[in-house]
């Protein structure tokens, strides 16, 4: 954990000296450059990970550094994707840890506050690109002028359906529901045009809903829609959107999962067109430990650890057949994703296996990438050949998630044995009672601010009252039944970090709700489940 | 998200060493496989570790292999090659999926893998199983050592006289490095006899057979016939012939489906006990391997008796002495007669006023002649007595009738077997004469009878009160009686297996151990199928009588083991919250009994 600490400050130390304000650091070069805009986004993706480790004072520095300089009104082409998931979610996940941080809250905090502004600010510029005959955001946007002419209609997947966690959070606290309502269109225009089997592609034309690029899978282009299905189904308690990711995951099952892998098939055919593991795809035991499938996320995990021990990091595309990388995609830009479900999957599995990963991490990272000014890019990781670049999501993710990976006791970890009640001016609120929903790059959203600020505008939670119920769920080795049984508060006490306890399954209308947002109890031979130990047929 | 290429790259760190200049380790940290190769010239043994060194798993095995090396050094040459950098030799001709790996060659022969655990002790054990594969078996009593282990044993019988080395030796030693390839964890060992009297032991009379021990079924001499004698047929005839009463289960850390397998196949009983592979002595292990052999011993045949004889014995140091009884205990190993098993059972009288009784003298699988002999007791169990009774109460009204001072005897068929019957001889006598029925039988070495009360009488056809005669004297090892063979009769069988404790307590501790468990011993029983698991109780210590019983409690029809259910250990003040989290100790406290 020390060890990992040291890390961060010697990327994070030297990224200020050297790379202030640009964007991201160089670290052969040691000096700076912009990269996905103009907004020192390495410092807005840290910001978060300091209060992680425990520096509240230099978060409090950050704080006012941000707010004074950080300016949205430039003439700056920037992704909407990375913008949102960066900048928007940073500032975000700043604001509702800002009080944490000993940071002064003005009184309708956290429903309004200086960062939450700079969040809105930043996605109002982003609003433009999402004014298409099908809702689907174009994948670029200047700042300034909005969408430019002539600018390509063809976007990602992911860059069409990763906006309902930040975007949702936003209508939450503000009050303006425009934000939710053009993330929602967006995903369901996707689930429109999914195929006749059930899967996306991953690249679509956002004025004819055309798909041009039709490789369906779990990775690159696709991830993080399928990712903020759950985890806009769990920080919102949404059953639609739950409901489409299991169908989603249906489809992936049957047509695209072999042997524990997930290749990448044709989407409307089903036939395997890239028999390739991606290094991005690593998210998704994470992914299926959030909905309880641990034991399957498990055995996906422990193959991807296999490549990990071949290289020492995880190469962009590794080919399953040959064992061996893709041509041109042989690098690891110290991606995050393989630590993510590590850290997930330890919640719910206590697993030293996992830990092992965490070591090997470590000291590979230490080992090949650490340089005298940060830590740089693997260009290849045949030779472990550097690249002069580090990803801001270093610091943002993978740092922070090895640093939760092995601190248990992390307030993030928190499953609702303790919280805060905060007085604003609209009453009482519970805030930080665990149940943290990272976005897609490690920025933690607390649930119960959302509902905090909801509650606000909308009188009319009467239900809530009724809400009392037990779910049932197991700790893989125990039989833990937990109670949960607050009364008004509306409190979500999914802790969507340990996989044996999230998702509250509110019985507002429906007695089928329960099922869709709780998870299942775990199999009796999952306790013997660890250092490797895979079980079959879990039925 | 789409990376821009950047000019600026730099090329990865030169190799540095990675084992200290004073490791004992050779460390060709360039990868220079070519001059390894050379290296190998210079001595007998030879382990190379190959590594990568940004490995955590490389860097975790450095130092058991520096504390292995340190300890092997004169007899062992240890090269550790850089198999990463991407200039060097080794990683231009191997290409590996994981790191470290470990190769051992004994000269010529080679490489064998070591799959087995990082950690120094098996490391060590390993190389030295490769040093040397053979055992030398000098004596009867090194042949009784090497017979009374719990894991498989190969014994090959060359005589030296001819010069240089008998026929076959050779292909022999090859056949015992073999298995260390397949067999990585050397649970197969292999023995050589020289000497012709000890070679007679097992029957062996021809230089050049070779021969596998098993405990519960026949053991098995080499087919040279319809084999060729090549190492490769011995290694693989001995491997898929083996008889594994108990089995070590090493998982290796990777995904691999080693419990769901094993568990699959039935019920397990799993004993965690800490192991030291480099230890002389195993008491422990001795103690769990009697446990395992009468479990097993299913025909009631006393071969697996000598061993356990000599497992007993082993520790005394008059064992020298009492080689001659071992050699005759092992001859009739082979000569195998079955003891009887008898329970002597008084019928009620319809007069009971007369004074008389009927007696019957009930018999399993009556031979004809007993045999009294001073070593063996024979065994007796009282699961197939209770069913003996069963049967004979079902009849016992044609019992009644007799009443003469001759003995009738009657053959009656067991309903739960086909293959036994019951012998049934009755005689009336006064009561007065019982106790010197007693007393004979006594004298002519009767076998014990582990006697029960047993609730079935009520359910029998006549709810006449049966007396049982309850005279005789309690057997000295009930429970040492009543397993052995359980595993045939009951249909709950174990399997048993053992797991390092030292390596895999993870196990014990998913299972329930509790932490304060420093022996860290512990016993429990997983039904993968029920899926139920049961635990020997903790504040007991592990020993044979334990186990027993333990296995008793699982085979019974209603058994009173309590399911055991894992508890979450670390539980919060509770006070506090407005939400209490509730754990299976706590959960009939807060939500049963609370008021709400």
């Amino acid at each position: 954990r020390e060890r990992v600490r040291a890390m961060f400050y010697h990327a994070y130390e030297h990224y200020l000296e050297s790379a202030f304000p640009y964007d991201e650091l160089r670290p052969l070069t040691c000096d700076g450059q912009d990269t996905w805009g103009s907004f020192s986004l390495t410092l807005i993706d840290a910001l978060d990970t300091l209060l992680i480790l425990g520096n509240i004072s230099e978060f409090q520095r950050v704080v006012h550094v941000l707010q004074e300089g950080v300016d949205f009104d430039i003439d700056v082409n920037a992704s909407v994707f990375e913008t949102n998931i960066r900048v928007v979610g940073g500032l975000l996940s700043a604001h509702l840890l800002s009080r944490k941080a000993g940071v002064e809250v003005e009184a309708g905090w956290p429903c309004s506050g200086p960062l939450l502004r700079m969040a809105e600010e930043a996605a109002r510029k982003l609003l433009p690109a999402f004014q298409t005959p099908t809702g689907m955001p174009y994948g670029t946007v200047n700042l300034l002028h909005g969408v430019n002419p002539g600018e390509t209609p063809v976007t990602c997947t992911a860059g069409i359906g990763t906006f309902i966690v930040e975007f949702a959070t936003l209508s939450h606290l503000t009050g303006d529901p425009v934000f939710e309502d053009v993330a929602r269109k967006a995903l369901k225009a996707l689930w429109k045009n999914r195929s006749d089997i059930g899967l996306v592609g991953n690249h679509i034309d956002v004025i004819t809903a055309k798909w041009v690029a039709q490789d369906a899978g779990i990775g690159a282009g696709v991830d993080s829609y399928f990712e903020y299905l759950v985890k806009g189904a769990i920080l919102l308690q949404d059953r639609e959107l739950m409901a489409m990711f299991l169908e989603y995951n249906k489809a992936i099952k049957n047509y695209t999962k072999f042997d524990d892998w997930y290749l990448w098939v044709q989407m409307y055919k089903g036939t395997v067109s890239m028999p390739v593991f991606q290094s991005l795809e690593a998210y998704w035991p994470g992914l299926q430990s959030l909905i309880g499938d641990v034991d399957n996320a498990m055995r996906t995990f422990l193959n991807y650890y296999t490549v990990w021990k071949q290289f020492g990091g995880l190469p962009e595309f590794y080919n399953i057949p040959q064992g061996y990388t893709v041509d041109k995609r042989e690098g690891y830009p110290l991606r995050p994703e393989l630590i993510e479900s590590a850290m997930y999957l330890y919640r719910a599995t206590r697993d030293p296996t996992l830990l092992e990963l965490g070591r090997d991490a470590v000291e590979s990272i230490e080992k090949i990438s650490k340089v005298d000014c940060g830590f740089a890019t693997i260009k290849d990781l045949r030779d472990h050949r550097l690249d002069n670049r580090m990803e801001s999501f270093f610091l943002a993710e993978t740092v922070k998630y090895l640093y939760l990976l092995f601190d248990p006791d992390n307030f993030i970890h928190n499953d609702g044995s303790a919280f805060d009640v905060v007085m604003t001016p609209y009453g009482e609120c519970v805030l930080d009672a665990g149940g943290y929903v990272f976005n897609t790059e490690a920025h933690p959203i607390d649930p119960a601010a959302l509902h905090c600020c909801r509650r606000r505008k909308e009188e009319q939670w009467e239900v809530e009252d009724l809400m009392r119920e037990f779910y049932s769920l197991k700790k893989n080795k125990k039989f833990t039944l937990k109670r949960a049984s607050d009364y008004g508060e509306g409190e979500s006490e999914n802790d969507i970090k340990d996989a044996s306890s999230d998702k509250a399954g509110e019985k507002r209308n429906s007695k089928n709700s329960h099922s869709l947002l709780s998870c299942p109890s775990q199999s009796f031979n999952s306790k013997l489940a660890v250092l490797g130990q895979v079980f079959l047929d879990n039925a | 998200s789409c990376s821009r290429a950047k000019d600026v790259t730099m090329p990865a760190k030169l190799p540095v060493n990675f084992f200290s200049t004073r490791s004992p380790v050779i460390d060709l940290f360039r990868g220079q496989l070519d001059y390894a190769e050379q290296l190998r010239q210079d001595s007998e043994i030879v382990l190379y570790f190959f590594y990568a060194p940004w490995c955590g798993q490389s860097i975790a095995a450095r130092d058991e292999i520096e504390h292995v090396a340190s300890r092997l050094s004169d007899q062992v040459l240890f090269v550790a090659i850089n198999c990463w950098w991407n200039q060097g030799k080794c990683r231009k001709q191997k290409h590996f999926f994981y790191f470290p790996v470990i190769h051992v060659y004994h000269r010529s022969f080679g490489p064998i893998e070591y799959k087995g655990p990082m950690s120094a002790v098996y490391i060590e054990k390993f190389v030295r199983r490769v040093m040397t594969p053979l055992l030398y078996i000098s004596s009867r009593s090194k042949l009784l050592d090497f017979l009374s282990n719990y894991e498989p044993g190969v014994i090959g019988y060359f005589e030296f006289n001819a010069s240089p080395q008998p026929p076959g030796y050779l292909t022999f030693f090859t056949s015992a490095l073999h298995s260390l390839k397949k067999d990585y964890l050397g649970t197969t060992r292999f023995g050589v006899i020289t000497d012709k009297c000890v070679a007679k032991e097992i029957s062996l009379v021809h230089s050049g057979s070779v021969y596998l021990h098993r405990h519960a079924n026949t053991s098995l001499i080499y087919p040279n016939g319809s084999m060729n004698f090549t190492a490769e047929n011995i290694c693989k005839w001995a491997l898929e012939n083996r008889e594994m009463l108990i089995r070590w289960l090493r998982p290796h850390g990777g995904k691999s489906l080693l419990l769901n397998n094993e568990l699959k196949k039935g019920p397990a009983l799993l004993i965690f006990v800490p192991y030291n592979p480099l230890a002389e002595i195993h008491p422990l292990l001795d103690e769990i391997t009697k446990v395992a052999l009468e479990y097993h011993n299913c025909n009631k045949s006393q071969a697996a008796e000598p061993k356990l004889q000599h497992l007993r014995d082993s520790d005394s140091p008059a064992f020298d002495s009492s080689i001659p009884d071992a050699q005759t205990e092992l001859l009739e190993t082979f000569s195998i007669s079955k003891y009887p098993c008898c329970n002597t059972v008084v019928l009620p009288q319809w007069h009971s006023i007369s004074g008389t009784h009927n007696v019957c003298e009930l018999c399993i699988n009556q031979t004809l002649g007993v045999k009294p002999n001073k070593v063996h007791v024979p065994h007796c169990n009282f699961l197939e007595i209770e069913a003996a009774l069963d049967s004979f109460y079902l009849l016992e009204r044609t019992f009644f009738q007799v009443i003469s001072n001759t003995i009738e005897c009657s053959n009656l068929l067991s309903f739960y077997s086909p293959f036994n019957y019951y012998t049934a001889c009755c005689r009336t006598v006064n009561r007065h004469f019982l106790s010197f029925i007693s007393s004979e039988k006594t004298i002519f070495q009767t076998p014990k009878v582990a006697f029960s009360s047993h609730g079935k009488k009520g359910n029998t056809q006549h709810s006449i009160p049966h007396i049982e005669d309850r005279n005789w004297f309690i057997p000295d090892h009930i429970s040492g009686t009543n397993i052995t063979g359980l595993s045939c009769r009951t249909n709950k069988t174990l399997n048993l297996y053992l797991l390092d404790s030292n390596l895999f307590w993870i196990y014990a501790e998913r299972l329930g151990a509790s932490r304060s468990n420093h022996l860290k011993e512990f016993a429990a029983i997983v039904d993968l199928k029920e899926e139920v698991h049961y635990v020997l109780d903790q504040n007991r210590t592990l020993v044979a009588s334990s186990l027993e019983n333990f296995i008793k409690n699982f085979s019974i029809l209603y058994s009173p083991l309590k399911r055991h259910l894992v508890d979450n250990p670390s539980v919060h003040s509770p006070e506090q919250h407005v939400i209490t989290e509730v754990t299976t100790h706590t959960f009939r406290h807060t939500v049963l009994l609370s008021d709400k």
